[in-house]
């Protein structure tokens, strides 16, 4: 049971991370980031192929989370120039790209293959039983590491002015500050907490493969948000622990309430998700904890 | 917003209670009784495993039925446990995970993807679980350290050569290779490659495509512009039927060489008679000969209205294993006991049997059992793996007709 309640917390934190980062990307900044979960592979490669390779697991971790950082920085130099919806078709193709690579580049990755045998965090430590709970608060540190910095670069005068971007941009430039620059560091800040992510769920799963790291997980995330509330780090972490937690419980809703098949449940787990999305839109649109759009007119 | 870390707290709190709540609850609803046998089916009933995983779990419940009904395995009767594992390996961990430490299930069947079998069987292996799984992915043999997993399904480096060979059989100069990119059609595509080059032959055209498109003229025409006499298409039914249609309209002579799962009377169903006629279909041979298959294909029948796949038929040769290894064992034994005990009653020189009940009464009637199952002989290999016969079928007139059977043979 405990075991079981663990899982699905590392799940839904993983999740939570790369939320935290998209947060940040749209919640606070406004850019249409469609592509999120190709910085969740580049992170979870880079962190899996430095491991295999021996690096110790810290280092794989930094690396990762520096690669997929900096491989935000040319997107954002091409496509921040860009309006919003272009930004959103751009990093759509960039995640896809990123999953092309990863699919073809045998030589480095095994391409669909996958990487088995991937070491384990804290492997050796303790027993194995106990690992994952030692995961667990590695994760529950590194989120509220990651949400504390979040919320402290909203307060900066760097989030001031990404949100000023986000809610009229003319007027950010009339004041003489370049927007481009502030939506790039936004944008890897987005990426490298999303590397991070990656590099993690790797040293938790000990196998990947490019199948794992298709647009649905982007939307997943962007689910939570919206059924959350876009603009509030309260609204991420109720939104993600919402979705995962309805995701995983509803394995039980078909235990308590019997005659519905394992491949009805399928179907109709997606379809409670979409009626609920539909919901927040018509009844609440900036989500179940958002405050009221500030947006100007 | 003052304050959000409290809140996210807060979350954590109320979503663990909430699951904890429903997790008790769920746990009161099985009692434990020691006279079942906790059987956990983890299928890949979403995601691209989506044609197959379905119709796996639902030879598993025939299977379960049958054996239930002979009174159950050494007198305990089979509980089964089903979840999905949507085809994902994070998705696999947490199913399994809940199956293992909710459901309390001795055993898992019915993985099909190498990518859950791989994700999943460090956590299975730690368990100490039975897992019988369809991957075909070469890491299984090597991952497979405790000796728990079972591959029903023929290594791809099994079929691939095997593919070669009726290639070469039949006289093929110039073959091609197209497989759908995934681990175990590449691998497939691979071995084909390496096992017809082995011998002095050159292969025309390799190309791996990506999956979910609504064309692949691109990757056709560069198979054709080669001009192979054969094309070795390793593809599951959605794509095949499209790479078909549009072979058919480039109007260029060539045959086709492909697995048994996809070249069917479906495929025949979706495309027509001429499309398909002389398409080599390889699968394991006892597929449609044994009595074992028919009886199940029967039952499979009653209750999806269709002819059973490969998949579908590994599926219910795994329930039916396993109620065997338990019936050879006795009521009392353990897991580990009842592992140690299905190589012995899938192969060797005991009297073969095609059903449960057969192999139950021979069994209690103290004589050695062989097991020949719907799916092949189930012979397997000293990492697990299954070398079974193939049988060589044409699709002529809409109908897959035998030509031959060739010997599976682990490639050195």
């Amino acid at each position: 049971m405990e075991g079981y309640l663990i899982a699905i917390f590392i799940s839904i934190l993983i999740y939570l991370l790369l939320a935290g980062g998209l947060a940040l990307q749209y919640g606070f900044t406004g850019l249409v980031n469609f592509g999120h979960v190709g910085f969740f592979a580049i992170g979870s490669y880079t962190s899996a192929l430095l491991a295999l390779k021996g690096v110790p697991i810290p280092i794989s971790l930094a690396a990762a989370t520096a690669l997929a950082a900096l491989s935000a920085y040319p997107l954002g130099m091409i496509a921040l120039r860009l309006g919003g919806d272009y930004l959103a078709i751009v990093t759509l193709g960039f995640s896809e790209a990123v999953r092309m690579m990863l699919q073809t580049e045998e030589w480095l990755t095994r391409g669909m293959h996958g990487l088995p045998g991937i070491p384990r965090l804290f492997a050796g430590w303790v027993e194995p039983q106990k690992t994952d709970l030692l995961i667990l608060i590695l994760l529950v540190v590194v989120c509220v590491g990651v949400f504390f910095l979040i919320h402290h670069i909203i307060k900066s005068p760097f989030g001031r002015v990404i949100e000023a971007i986000r809610d009229n941009e003319v007027a950010v430039r009339a004041l003489g500050k370049n927007p481009a620059q502030f939506k790039t560091r936004s944008l890897m800040l987005g990426a490298g907490i999303a590397g991070l992510a990656g590099g993690l769920q790797a040293h938790y799963l000990t196998f990947i493969s490019p199948e794992q790291y298709v647009p649905l997980i982007t939307f997943y995330i962007w689910i939570a948000l919206v059924l959350g509330g876009v603009g509030s780090l309260r609204g991420v972490v109720m939104g993600t622990v919402l979705l995962v937690g309805f995701l995983e419980g509803s394995r039980f809703i078909r235990d308590v309430i019997g005659g519905v098949s394992e491949v009805q449940m399928a179907s109709l787990r997606i379809w409670v998700i979409g009626v609920a999305l539909i919901c927040v839109i018509l009844y609440r649109p900036q989500g179940l904890f958002g405050s009221s759009p500030k947006r100007s007119r | 917003m003052t304050q959000p870390m409290n809140f996210s707290r807060r979350g954590f709190l109320v979503s663990g209670t909430a699951l904890a709540a429903l997790g008790a609850f769920s746990g009161s609803a099985f009692s434990q009784s020691e006279k079942v046998f906790r059987l956990g089916a983890l299928n890949s009933i979403t995601g691209i495993g989506g044609p197959y995983g379905p119709y796996m779990l639902e030879a598993i419940k025939i299977a379960v039925a049958e054996v239930n009904d002979a009174g159950g395995a050494a007198g305990r009767k089979f509980q089964l446990f089903a979840e999905d594992d949507q085809t994902k390996p994070e998705a696999a961990v947490l199913a399994v995970k809940k199956l293992i430490e909710i459901n309390k299930v001795e055993a898992v069947v019915g993985i099909w993807p190498s990518s859950v079998g791989l994700a999943t069987m460090p956590i299975t292996n730690e368990a100490n679980l039975i897992t019988m799984n369809t991957c075909g992915a070469p890491e299984m043999l090597t991952e497979n350290k405790k000796g728990l997993a079972w591959m029903f399904q023929a290594s791809n480096a099994i079929f691939g050569s095997a593919f070669a060979e009726v290639a070469r059989q039949r006289g093929f100069k110039r073959p091609a290779v197209m497989a759908f990119n995934n681990s175990t059609f590449v691998g497939q595509a691979n071995h084909f490659k390496e096992s017809w080059e082995a011998k002095g032959g050159k292969v025309s055209a390799f190309v791996i495509y990506e999956p979910n498109q609504s064309s692949y003229r691109t990757e056709l025409s560069r198979v054709l512009a080669t001009k192979p006499d054969v094309i070795s298409l390793s593809a599951y039914r959605p794509d095949a039927t499209i790479i078909l249609k549009e072979w058919c309209q480039s109007g260029q002579d060539c045959k086709f060489i492909m697995p048994g799962w996809t070249a069917n009377e479906d495929l025949v169903k979706a495309l027509g008679k001429e499309a398909t006629e002389g398409i080599i279909s390889i699968s394991n041979v006892a597929a449609s000969q044994s009595p074992a298959y028919k009886r199940f294909a029967a039952a499979f029948k009653k209750v999806a209205n269709r002819e059973p796949d490969i998949f579908a038929a590994q599926s219910y040769d795994m329930v039916i294993t396993l109620a065997l290894a338990i019936e050879a064992t006795g009521a009392s034994a353990d897991v580990l006991a009842i592992n140690g005990k299905i190589p012995s009653i899938t192969s060797g020189n005991g009297q073969a049997v095609t059903s449960f009940t057969e192999g139950r009464d021979a069994l209690r009637n103290g004589k050695p059992v062989n097991y020949n199952g719907a799916s092949s002989r189930l012979d397997f290999g000293k990492h697990g793996e299954t070398v079974p016969d193939f049988g060589v079928f044409d699709i002529q007139d809409g109908n897959l007709v035998l030509k031959e059977t060739i010997p599976g043979h682990t490639p050195a």
